[in-house]
């Protein structure tokens, strides 16, 4: 049973790790609280549902089709909503992100109506995986562990290895200098929307897969929480989102399998850890500590 | 007044105060000064308390106050300005003056949303205290422009009377001539001398050491973080540690000549 | 003296105001002390089910309740306003929008809120023996109005406002000047939430059913949008945000535009609020009647400067 959820969690994990991921980096260079993202993670889901069911492409296809739409919603967002307002108030900027993300959400129901519908037929089986006598796992689990480790790997290799992604970590730590040096603030910032938004369009096509569901509302829960796993991680570090996510769905599928009764949900348990962590770590769990003057 | 012991802080690895203690007597104009990185700026932030410092005891008017908040240490008389002047630069002058007052006046919620007498008369003498302290300061007839909208100068000036309002017993100028021309170093020497006269007791951190020289009672010099000179500013600016491991060659003899009148 | 007016408009009008208390809460406390909410919905929240609780489950008179409930919320928003202590200003929108999930949460399953059944048959107050309805309870509601605009001209106006203008601008200042911070940070959220206790009492007593529905992040949202489309630290911007965010939608239920499906008419409201978010934020990012002109527009605006210019050249 323990095992059980703890391996549920890992996957949940994953999935909060694929959201939050962009977040982070959005955070890192803009030092902005991007709250559309949850929406890409939406345009995802629907944009995978199209690629199958009106263009049939086959599902790995159309995963990458979701990808490449989230992108550029993302840098569609940005554009829109952000970037006429660099350097503004942050709660200028925070408006300005609701208000993209309230609009999608409501385009999407009136395109889409506000009904949940079933993720169309992938041709890929669902198949249940016996690891011990009482340990199951689905293959669609082990996707989702899959696809946020090759995620992850890939985005390793493309901040360490790409001028592109050594430029996004210098802009991280100082825009101002970065751009000083002669690096292009505008297109970091637009290849770290794009990034962003197409690993949350991954969770998003996964999560839609594995509950066989997607509405047009599904990005708001998965947004928030992906702030939760962002700031327990210490605002703008990955390895700390990594961390994050994962205690965030292990705690959560725990609470979901041993708990029962509470007077908050599931959903609620995530900002509750949050607040106690803040409490005692003002700066998250990885951030540095930094004197508030 | 002023008795700092030993007082250190440390920012990770780097001491930046390291053990310097400072006795200041009531009426001094100290100066406190020393290359850039020294830790005057952090050594005015322990003694009003928005840093703590990791060793040292601070004991005002035989007050210890080392580690107490600071607002609290605020209350007990010690005001202070900021290097990089730190103004409400969208309120007018006279808001920003009236700030300083606040520790002075004691209305509490429902007076003043019940509109009390006592609460309109101390809303009134606030207006007249730093309606006076701009005048004191050379800042009549601005009362009502954005803050942000002066001069240089005249926002060090609002700064020093946003400070000065509350009567505080210990004034603290973090460069106060900062980017001043030489006509403005005299008018800000002038009033900081006037304050003195008043019978407030300043501690000023300077760049500027022929006005130090020719204001203080008393200099103290930091180079990184440690004290290397307390003393008379004619036996300051001719110590040789001074003058080798701060000043260099060429500023010494500027000093020297600072010195001389 | 109930039917004087058409109880349809009525409504409109009472939960205009209602918006307004919430509204003129969330300026105390973002526009003019600076510490942003994203949870103002669970003050909201906490003030109607409180009076709720104790008028329906505990049997108090509904007057009573009502007063209970601001006490409550003035009370609870205080703890709400802790974290504002400790963490940073963007940190303290994730958690105040966590603590509006938890307390929305909650309402939802807790036993003693009803859980997802939510309460119903709330009494109306009343008021020499008849229940305020309609027109009596637009002039209850005009007179909690009146009162909370009054106290917080006051409140603004005093040494109270004073301190906390410097703690939105400067907290170092604010402490150097003697201001005790936490006091008046955890003072500013209680006061802001028992505003929004009474915007809740106000509605649950006039709609007499209540669920955690209504009490969700769209509202925090919503609210915030309100205030700061109107501009921040501005009484008279928060009545001008209220009432245009408010009342556009209602235009499309009064006129009945053909080409709009009914059922999708809370779609199209969200949709124009987000198109409207977006757009004042982008050519009037202080509001339409901020204050104080530069205070939304920014204090990094040099630095920003060199970044556009950066970002202009090729990498």
């Amino acid at each position: 049973m323990l095992a059980q959820q703890i391996l549920n969690g890992v996957a949940l994990g994953f999935i909060y790790i694929l959201v939050s991921v962009g977040l982070t980096m959005v955070y890192g260079v803009l030092k902005l609280l991007h709250f559309a993202h949850g929406v890409i993670y939406m345009v995802g889901a629907f944009a995978a549902m199209i690629a199958i069911t009106y263009l049939h492409l086959p599902f790995a296809l159309a995963i990458l089709f979701a990808m490449a739409a989230a992108a550029l919603a993302g840098v569609a967002v940005e554009r829109i909503a952000y970037r006429p307002l660099r350097g503004a108030h942050p709660i200028a900027t925070l408006i300005s992100g609701v208000g993209v993300a309230i609009f999608l959400e409501n385009l999407f129901q009136v395109i889409f109506t506000s009904d949940t519908q079933a993720f169309p037929e992938t041709g890929v089986e669902v198949s249940v995986i016996q690891l011990t006598e009482s340990v199951t796992f689905t293959n669609v689990k082990l996707f989702i562990i899959l696809a946020g480790l090759i995620g992850l790997g890939l985005l390793y290799a493309f901040l360490k290895c790409t001028r592109m992604g050594i430029a996004i970590q210098a802009a991280a730590q100082d825009m101002r200098a970065a751009s000083l040096m002669g690096v292009n603030v505008n297109r970091v910032v637009s290849v770290t929307f794009m990034i962003g938004s197409a690993l949350a369009a991954a969770a998003g096509v996964l999560v839609a897969w594995n509950f066989n569901a997607l509405f047009p509302t599904m990005g708001a829960i998965p947004g928030l929480k992906a702030f939760c796993v962002v700031v327990l991680g210490g605002l703008g570090s990955i390895p700390g989102t990594i961390a994050g996510g994962l205690i965030l769905g292990i705690v959560e599928s725990l609470s979901d399998g041993f708990m029962t009764g509470m007077v908050v949900d599931k959903d609620a348990i995530a900002f509750v850890i949050l607040i106690l962590i803040l409490l005692v770590r003002p700066s998250g769990l990885f951030g540095k500590h930094v004197e508030k003057v | 007044m002023l008795d700092m012991q030993g007082i250190t802080k440390r920012f990770g690895g780097l001491t930046a105060v390291d053990n310097v203690s400072l006795k200041v007597r009531q009426g001094e104009i100290v100066g406190l000064i020393g290359p850039n990185g020294a830790g005057k700026t952090t050594f005015f932030n322990i003694l009003t308390g928005i840093y703590k410092p990791d060793a040292g005891m601070i004991a005002f008017e035989g007050r210890e106050i080392q580690g107490l908040r600071p607002f609290r240490i605020a209350r007990c008389g010690i005001a202070r300005t900021f290097q990089n002047i730190r103004l409400l630069k969208e309120e007018t002058v006279l808001d920003n003056v009236k700030v300083g007052m606040f520790h002075k006046t004691g209305t509490g919620l429902w007076a003043s949303i019940l509109g009390l007498r006592s609460a309109r008369y101390e809303e009134r003498m606030v207006t007249e205290e730093s309606l006076r302290m701009l005048e004191t300061v050379g800042l009549a007839g601005c009362e009502y422009e954005q803050a942000g909208n002066l001069s240089y100068g005249n926002q060090r000036r609002v700064e020093i009377a946003r400070a000065l309002v509350s009567q505080p017993k210990l004034l603290l100028l973090d460069e106060p001539t900062a980017g001043m021309n030489a006509e403005e170093v005299q008018e800000m020497t002038d009033l900081i001398r006037r304050i003195s006269e008043q019978g407030t007791t300043v501690i000023l951190i300077e760049h500027n050491v022929s006005m130090v020289v020719g204001l203080c009672d008393r200099i103290a010099v930091l180079d990184h973080g440690v004290k290397i000179a307390d003393d008379v500013p004619e036996a300051v600016v001719s110590h040789p540690a001074v003058i080798e491991a701060y000043i260099g060659k060429e500023e010494g003899e500027e000093v020297a000549s600072g010195a001389a009148h | 003296m109930d039917d004087l007016f058409n109880p349809y408009y009525v409504d409109i009008v009472v939960f205009w105001m209602i918006y307004l208390l919430l509204g003129l809460g969330l300026n105390l406390i973002t526009g003019y002390a600076g510490q942003v909410s994203l949870g103002h919905a669970a003050f909201y929240g906490i003030g109607a089910y409180t009076s709720v609780i104790l008028s329906v489950k505990y049997g108090w008179n509904a007057w009573l309740s009502m007063a209970a409930a601001v006490v409550v919320t003035f009370l609870i928003s205080a703890l709400f306003g802790l974290p504002s202590l400790r963490v940073r200003e963007d940190f303290l929108a994730i958690t105040t929008l966590g603590l509006g999930l938890i307390a929305q949460s909650f309402f939802k399953n807790a036993d003693i809120t009803g859980g997802a059944y939510g309460i119903d048959s709330i009494p109306a107050p009343s008021l020499f023996g008849t229940p305020l309805k309609n027109t009596g309870y637009l002039l209850l509601v005009t007179v909690v109005l009146i009162v909370a605009v009054v106290i917080m001209k006051k409140m603004t106006g005093s040494r109270i406002g004073r301190a906390w203008m410097t703690i939105r601008e400067d907290e170092t200042v604010a402490q150097s000047m003697g201001i005790n911070t936490t006091y008046y940070k955890v003072l500013v959220f209680a006061i802001g939430g028992a505003y929004a206790g009474a915007a809740g009492a106000l509605f649950a007593h006039k709609v007499s059913f209540i669920s955690g529905e209504s009490f969700g992040f769209t509202v925090s949202a919503t609210v915030l949008s309100m205030v700061v489309l109107g501009g921040l630290s501005s009484i008279f911007g928060t009545f001008f945000g209220v009432t245009l965010l408010y009342m556009l939608p209602e235009m499309f239920r009064l006129f009945e535009f053909e080409l709009v499906d009914p059922k999708y008419l809370d779609t199209y409201k969200m949709m124009l609020y987000g198109i409207l978010m977006v757009l004042i934020m982008r050519y009037r990012p202080k509001g339409l009647f901020g204050k104080n002109g530069t205070k939304l527009v920014n204090i990094r605006r040099s630095a920003v400067k060199t970044l556009d210019k950066g970002g202009d050249r090729v990498a």
